[in-house]
């Protein structure tokens, strides 16, 4: 049998993806993370349509309130939408009788002005809404204060107006107030996105040790080193676990925002994305991989499941380092020299380079230049942590010193 | 005929030698055992075989090409630390590491189903390999190591752990694959089965091959041995025999040497047995394998003592 046709060799693309597969079926598709996930899931959603239904409880489809005033207290009606207004909360307002109204407060009218608008009387069916009772009273004072002004001759148009601009105006030295404004919707996703990268990293961080040790502690890796190499090992676990880490990022984003934009939770946060994104997502992924073929190397090194932690702990913390400079330092000072400096490193870029981007004042040069260092670490990264790897994984026992591992 | 050679290896981990100047080869359809004591430099050499280690100097070659990555793909390898993913199906194993050596789905599929149902655990193939009872996980590792038709065989300590069938099984799998042309190199301290399944053997101490050669090859001592059973006879009889040397005798039993192998040398010993009293029991001494390798374990360690 041995004179049959020697198999073919496999292209290393063809590895990378046998093993990343592997790894996909592994992890993803077991019983105990769908599960999980679909748990997860549900409690997402579910909880989402419970923070809905406590957001809209009292809303039919209509107003928050509706309040009838008779003609006698109509004067009362532009203050009080413009009381509603200020406290967002929107009301209908009609025109009634007495007689008319009471019957209704049993059923849709939640309460009844009549008499003098200055000093009203407000019919309840049983006891006032404390929120509406507020918006009465500020609407009645407003209009007793119109009133006054009138009387004095003044123009209460211009009061109002008066009134309303009678507040400090802020203004800061250091950031340019203009800018504040326009960043928002950006600097959101931005700061959303390296966070997703942060929580994305600090679980498949954790998952990509474990599966280096698990190969270490089955001992399967002398038979795929044998096979593949390790380089090839390595690559397709990361992505394999890459792919995982994602999907679950992205699934459960979905269950946050897919039922969130159904029931209207989201509206109000439109948020123009555009190439922000792109760039974003592109720093997201050199980001992850970046810091997993950190995990996999170090991960190498031990031995035994219970050592893991030795390795990823401080990893985890200098994870946060990057994350609170991005947030921190790029927002206080964007083009100071460090921040530039900083963020052309392949450990900072991930995290700095999608914030200051919103700020503005990134050269092209600057972005396609720390792009560039970040492309060529990541080959490099892998050349380095699969040699750590080969070394390591036939140490057993102690931990290996790293640079036992790197001479070999 | 293509040889799997071992050429000059030599390895040191630190201070430790763990080979010296190792070499032998194996030739194509032959069975190869490699015999040592724990920490000769077995598993070091197969592992050097494999490119899990880096040898210091030296190489292995197949048909005269150096065994790289391509060709060690068409190994069959069965490590000493035994090892498959424990929570992979036992199924979708072995058919992931045919597909990682290069067969094709189909293929790789159907070779699973054969190893599984020659080796008897082909019912266990949708069963995660940890559930396996640590006889069939050995049985399943060493399908992985043949599952993708392999050109070379090299086995680890094959048969520690197996019951007798399994043991019957492996070595009727071993002389098919040699029966078809491979190659086939395992280590053992099972020296009888060794013995019964090997063509040659080769014994390593301290890294170094200290005998090497066919069964027959190795039992051949300078001097012919023979035994000789007798009742009744005056202790020391045999020291009367010309050119015999008693190597032991209980009053009853003697063992001697004599002077070389020619046809017809026992035959003085032979009179002067049956002179001496009532002969029971005649014959050559053949040493078995464990004999040699206990011998030959113990003379190298005397030389290294003096």
């Amino acid at each position: 049998m041995s004179q049959q046709t020697p198999t073919s060799r496999n292209s290393t693309f063809a590895n990378i993806s046998m093993v990343a597969r592997r790894e996909v079926r592994a992890r993803f598709f077991t019983k105990s993370n769908l599960i999980s996930l679909a748990i997860m899931l549900v409690v997402l959603v579910v909880g989402i349509f419970v923070l809905d239904y406590f957001a809209n409880r009292d809303d039919d489809g209509a107003a928050d309130f509706t309040v009838a005033v008779e003609s006698s207290a109509a004067e009362l009606e532009p203050q009080l939408v413009a009381a509603g207004a200020a406290t967002g909360t929107s009301l209908d307002i009609e025109v009634l009788s007495r007689d008319e109204a009471e019957p209704r407060l049993a059923d849709d009218l939640d309460a009844f002005l009549g008499g003098d608008p200055a000093r009203p009387e407000m019919l309840v069916e049983e006891q006032a809404d404390q929120q509406l009772l507020a918006l009465v009273t500020s609407a009645v004072q407003a209009h007793v204060l119109a009133t006054q002004v009138t009387e004095l001759g003044g123009d209460p148009q211009e009061f109002t107006e008066a009134l309303a601009g009678a507040a400090p105006q802020v203004a800061s030295v250091a950031a340019d107030e203009d800018d504040t404004e326009q960043f928002g919707p950006q600097y959101l996703v931005a700061v959303v996105a390296i966070s997703l990268l942060l929580f994305a990293l600090i679980g498949g961080g954790s998952l990509i040790a474990m599966g280096v040790v698990e190969e270490k502690t089955s001992r399967v890796v002398e038979i795929l080193l044998a096979t593949i190499r390790p380089s090839e090992l390595l690559a397709g676990k990361i992505l394999g676990i890459g792919i995982v880490s994602l999907a679950q990022v992205v699934i459960l984003g979905a269950g946050a925002v897919v039922p969130a934009s159904v029931t209207g939770l989201l509206e109000g946060f439109e948020i123009d994305l555009g190439g922000t994104v792109l760039l974003v997502l592109l720093w997201f992924l050199l980001g992850f991989a970046i810091f997993s073929l950190l995990f996999g190397g170090f991960a190498a090194l031990i031995s035994r499941q219970e050592e893991i932690g030795a390795v990823t702990t401080p990893l985890m913390f200098l994870l946060f380092v990057p994350y609170y400079l991005a947030m921190f330092m790029v927002t206080a000072n964007p083009d100071s020299t460090v921040v530039r400096v900083l963020s052309q490193i392949p450990f900072f870029s991930p995290f700095m380079m999608p914030v200051r981007n919103v700020f503005g004042g990134v050269e092209a040069w600057e972005m396609l230049l720390a792009i560039g260092i970040a492309l060529l670490t990541v080959p490099l990264l892998v050349w380095i942590a699969a040699r750590v790897y080969r070394r390591g994984v036939l140490h057993t026992g102690g931990r290996m010193k790293l640079t036992d591992a790197l001479r070999g | 005929m293509p040889q799997l050679e071992f050429d000059h290896l030599n390895k040191a981990y630190g201070s430790l030698r763990a080979l010296t100047d190792l070499t032998f080869a194996v030739e194509a359809g032959e069975i190869f055992g490699f015999v040592g004591s724990n920490g000769a430099g077995k598993t070091t050499a197969m592992r050097i075989a494999l490119g899990v280690l880096a040898a210091d100097s030296g190489e292995v070659r197949w048909k005269g090409r150096p065994l790289d990555l391509d060709m060690r793909r068409r190994v069959g390898y069965m490590p000493e630390e035994r090892g498959l993913y424990p929570k992979m199906k036992v199924g979708e194993q072995l058919v992931y590491l045919a597909r990682l050596h290069g067969m094709g789905q189909a293929e790789a599929t159907t070779a699973m189903e054969r190893w599984t149902e020659r080796l008897g655990v082909a019912a266990r193939r949708g069963d995660d390999v940890e559930k396996l009872s640590l006889g069939n996980q050995q049985r399943v590792q060493l399908a992985a190591a043949l599952v993708h038709d392999p050109e070379i065989l090299v086995l680890d300590e094959p048969f520690s752990g197996l019951d007798p069938v399994a043991v019957d099984v492996m070595s009727s799998v071993l002389a098919e694959r040699a029966g078809a042309g491979v190659p086939v190199i395992f280590s053992s301290h099972q020296l009888d089965l060794v013995e019964r399944l090997c063509d040659r053997v080769g014994i390593v101490r301290a890294g170094q091959m200290v005998a090497l050669g066919t069964k027959e090859e190795l039992r051949r001592t300078p001097n012919a041995r023979w035994r000789a059973v007798v009742d009744g006879a005056a202790p020391g009889w045999a020291r009367t025999v010309p050119g015999a040397q008693v190597l032991s005798d209980d009053g009853r039993e003697v063992v001697v040497e004599l002077t070389g192998h020619e046809q017809g040398v026992e035959q003085p010993l032979l009179r002067a047995a049956t002179a001496a009293g009532q002969l029971r029991e005649f014959g050559p001494v053949v040493p078995s394998l464990a004999d040699l390798f206990r011998g030959v374990v113990s003379e190298t360690e005397e030389k290294d003592a003096a």
